[in-house]
């Protein structure tokens, strides 16, 4: 079978906290996009419990496929391949869509395609915007991951700086807690920060100036010792000055990459991509430096599967089917 | 008009029992599938894995499928293992069998793997005590009697520590066959209980020490006929055990 742009993908995505399923029809043209969120399920115990995820997912499941097919008009029958998140992520909560996902397939008589999370959300930033022109930065920042990706096509790219500790959202996470804000970090912050002053603490940019990797673990705790010390800070002091850390170390090392690899185009992805301080920072850099920024959607930040049915649209054109051998690779990386 | 009706009735009876059933079991340290056709096994594959539930589960399903000469769409109901047992693998098979029965749009089938493990025996006078290796030094386990030839379950699945589960058997004072991986395993720790206490008591052998889908696709096609059957989206796993981040939790509120 020939593949094209007419080629109709279900994509299936349970990697981590969201039960996901959306049709996409040539690797950008959305035709639907169902999340079923488990947040306020893991929200009790301040992070992602696997085995919980892993319940709900199964519980989820077939629904979310079913609002996925029937929303995007397309008949169960006229899907062409289906395409699952093998990795990385939570082994239990990846198997559940993975054994749906080729179940489906089999039945259908169709193609299964295993794709790599990470690849999938370099691809969430072009579903709004396609054509892009290579060279591209991806700066993908989530729970996580934090990392610069050099995109020179589709298929081909290398990371060039990460996270040396904790990632970005995951910094956000950890102070979120630690102030009480509630748990996504992220969000949390971002709304307290807007009431509260940036500079009025001057926290640490680790690493600042050497290569392309950040470091975030040790700005977590110049902000906890921070509030030891001080005990009567304004919270939204702490969160606006924070941010603003997390930000600059982020803006910083975004130009160096993009400066080096001699980008055309840097787009954001993941979860920490939807920050506001985030976005409008990189709108600025991307200006001043003559790239074209991509900003994908709130919802194309967050996880989802209409990137996973996207990157494996680009997978299946370029490689061909996965073999339906695959399980989960829950420790799968960017190569 | 009366007459229709009846030949309508006769004709959907008709097709049930020829109703071939797709049967799926992963929940324990076995993957196996069955396809049967309500009188015979018409093919059938097992085997033994540790932890690659997914990676084999899709392709036994085709080869079997192949096997048995049948296309998915001859696929009238599919049966699923749903547990107790291990939560990953037995996930495997449930997801399977749920997207599946969607796709094709025919019911589904839960058994319990104690049910499976229990009609496996056949007709017995003993009290059958069901025993799924829950690890942690735990058990799954429930009882069950051949009471005028039909299996029943008389206590409620259940988790608990393999003394526990002797302890019920000796409340009963019946001869009991103990049968399961969980029963195998903790062969030496159930003896020194019922030993001397119970007339007689056995232990099933290796053989049939897990649960299979042909046995599944046996009590699938019973349950078939009286059309005791879900939708795909409504089947849920038993899993008779919290996870642990909610027994902390609970552990931790209460005190
Ligand atoms: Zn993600």
């Amino acid at each position: 079978m020939l593949f094209s742009e007419s080629t109709v993908i279900l994509g299936i995505e349970t990697s981590c906290d969201e039960t996901a399923a959306a049709v996409v029809m040539g690797g950008n043209d959305v035709l639907s996009s169902v999340v079923a969120t488990q947040i306020d399920l893991h929200a009790r115990y301040g992070g992602v419990v696997p085995e919980i995820a892993s319940r709900a997912h199964v519980e989820a499941m077939n629904v979310v496929i079913r609002q996925a097919i029937s929303q995007s008009g397309v008949p169960i029958e006229r899907i062409d391949a289906v395409a699952a998140t093998v990795g990385p992520g939570l082994i239990g909560a990846l198997l559940v869509g993975v054994a749906a996902a080729k179940s489906v397939a089999l039945v259908l008589d169709k193609p299964f395609i295993g794709v790599n999370h990470l690849e999938a959300h370099l691809y969430a930033a072009l579903l709004d915007d396609p054509h892009v022109e290579f060279p591209m930065l991806v700066v993908l920042v989530s729970g996580g991951n934090t990392l610069f990706v050099e995109m020179r096509g589709h298929g081909d790219f290398s990371v060039i700086g990460q996270t040396i500790d904790d990632a970005a959202g995951e910094a956000f996470d950890k102070v979120a807690r630690f102030l009480d804000l509630g748990h996504p970090g992220g969000p949390a912050i971002d709304r307290i920060a807007l009431t509260g002053n940036p500079n009025a603490i001057d926290f640490p940019r680790a690493m600042l100036h050497d290569g392309l990797d950040v470091s975030f673990s040790g700005l977590k705790t110049s902000v906890i010792n921070y509030v030891r010390k001080n005990p009567t800070v304004s919270t939204a002091d702490v969160a606006a000055s924070f941010q603003y850390a997390v930000v600059d170390v982020l803006a910083a090392k975004a130009r160096k990459a993009a400066q080096q690899i001699g980008a055309k185009t840097v787009a954001l992805g993941g979860g920490v991509a939807a920050n506001s301080l985030l976005r409008s920072t990189m709108t600025t850099v991307c200006a001043e430096s003559g790239w074209r920024l991509v900003l994908p959607s709130m919802s194309m930040c967050t996880d989802n599967a209409a990137m996973i049915a996207s990157a494996g649209w680009y997978r299946l054109v370029a490689d061909g089917p996965s073999s339906m051998d695959m399980g989960a690779m829950p420790n799968l990386k960017l190569t | 008009m009366g007459n229709a009706v009846g030949q309508i009735a006769c004709v959907a009876f008709e097709l049930v029992s020829i109703m071939i059933i797709l049967s799926i079991d992963t929940a324990t340290d076995g993957v196996s599938v069955a396809i049967a056709d309500g009188t015979r096994v018409l093919a059938s594959s097992e085997m033994r894995s540790e932890k690659q539930h997914a990676e084999v589960l899709t392709t036994m399903i085709d080869f079997v499928r192949k096997q048995a000469g049948v296309s998915f769409g001859d696929v009238g109901a599919v049966a699923v293992d749903i547990g107790p047992g291990l939560f990953t693998g037995m996930r495997v098979g449930i997801a399977s069998a749920k997207a599946i029965a969607q796709v094709l749009d025919v019911p589904i089938i839960g058994a319990t793997s104690l049910d499976i493990l229990a009609t496996a025996v056949g007709e017995t006078d003993d009290v059958i005590a069901c025993v799924i290796d829950a690890r942690r030094g735990e058990v799954y386990w429930s009882l069950y009697r051949c009471i005028d030839g039909k299996l029943r379950q008389v206590t409620a699945p259940q988790a608990s520590t393999v003394e526990e589960c002797a302890l019920q058997t000796i409340d009963r004072g019946q001869s009991t066959l103990f049968v399961g991986n969980g029963a195998l395993r903790y062969r030496n720790e159930i003896e020194l209980v019922v030993a001397g206490v119970l007339p007689r008591f056995d232990f099933a052998d290796e053989m049939a020490a897990l649960p299979t889908a042909v046995v599944l696709a046996q009590i699938a096609h019973e349950r078939a006929l009286r059309q005791e059957w879900q939708e795909a989206d409504t089947l849920v796993p038993e899993y008779l055990r919290l996870p642990d981040a909610e027994i902390n939790w609970a552990t931790r509120s209460a005190s």
